[in-house]
């Protein structure tokens, strides 16, 4: 190969690269259904568990944080299409109200996680729990959590805080995106980094979506 | 070369965020319904694929996209499939 004399011509392939990020998009996938596969299984084994630990479980507050993370979604399509439209300003707003929607669904977690460790179920490995007084699992003389429910809230910790991990990096990712934007390197014409930043942020919604009834909902 | 000719339209989104919101409060409400177990699962999963649908294919635009990309999620959806039967056509007929 010799050395070329031709001026760099600086090739983008948008579409080459969303189908790269889609395929990143499905290691995540598959991260996050290993945790379900597990949730699945240990769910069948203790079922009677699983449905009572699952009433501590606030379905309102769950139901609110839902509506939270679809509304950013929705924000996010339209930012991008505003910058799509030429609107960076309109953009720039609109991504960062879905980075307040992200951030408001992460202290409503915050609080839901606080109140469990007011009742003292914490992500445990130990065979059980002392379930403390106050939390409706408390039965006197009987101290420990039966293993279903320590299973139960172990896969809730580690499930949800998966998936806040998730949302912190998606909103991080939205305040670079943001700053570029100010700066003018993403604008009408190379827009590809929201649309992944979108596309990421979409596939978070998709995995609470899943999240949401089989911790909440099937009780 | 590159296949966008999407209209722009907040039209769509707003009319599949209406739907996505119809189908949480849907799915609250039927999970009020006694209908077992494995009822209340088939319903709760049922209305989310339908919800992770429709994000899929308007939020995330693959309604706009070229054939290879549906492959894709075919071929990661069938995987994840064929990944939970074989592991409960084990543990289903385990004796623990």
């Amino acid at each position: 190969m010799s050395d070329t004399a031709h001026p760099i011509e600086h090739h983008r392939d948008d579409e080459g690269t969303r189908l790269g990020f889609w395929l990143f998009l499905y290691t995540e996938l598959f991260l996050f259904a290993a945790l379900f596969l597990v949730y699945a299984v240990y769910r069948s084994a203790h079922l009677e568990d699983f449905k009572l630990a699952a009433e501590n479980l606030n379905t309102t507050i769950g139901t609110i944080n839902t509506i939270i993370l679809l509304t950013s979604s929705l924000t996010m399509v339209l930012s991008l299409d505003a910058l799509k439209k030429g609107s960076v300003k309109l953009a720039k707003t609109l991504l960062l109200v879905t980075f307040a929607l992200g951030m408001a669904f992460l202290v409503i977690k915050g609080f839901e996680w606080s109140a469990k460790f007011d009742h003292h179920l914490f992500l445990q490995t130990a065979k059980g729990i002392a379930a403390g007084e106050g939390s409706p699992l408390f039965t006197p003389g009987e101290e420990m959590l039966p293993v279903g429910q320590v299973l139960f809230f172990g896969l809730y910790f580690i499930m949800t805080g998966t998936h806040a991990l998730h949302i912190i990096i998606g909103a991080t990712w939205m305040l670079i995106v943001f700053f570029w934007m100010s700066k003018g390197s993403i604008n009408q014409d190379n827009h590809g980094v929201l649309e992944r930043c979108g596309l990421y942020w979409h596939l978070v919604d998709v995995i609470w979506i899943f999240l949401f009834p089989l911790y909440y909902l099937i009780a | 070369m590159n296949t966008h000719e999407q209209s722009l339209s907040p039209r769509t989104p707003i009319m599949v965020f209406g739907a996505l919101i119809f189908l949480t409060l849907a799915t609250v409400l039927l999970s009020g319904l006694d209908v077992g177990n494995t009822g209340a699962l088939i319903i709760a999963m049922s209305v989310a694929s339908i919800k992770a649908a429709l994000v899929l294919y308007f939020f995330m635009h693959l309604n706009h996209e070229p054939l290879i990309f549906k492959l894709f999620l075919g071929v990661a959806f069938f995987t994840l499939l064929a990944i939970f039967v074989l592991t409960f056509s084990d543990y289903s007929f385990r004796v623990i």
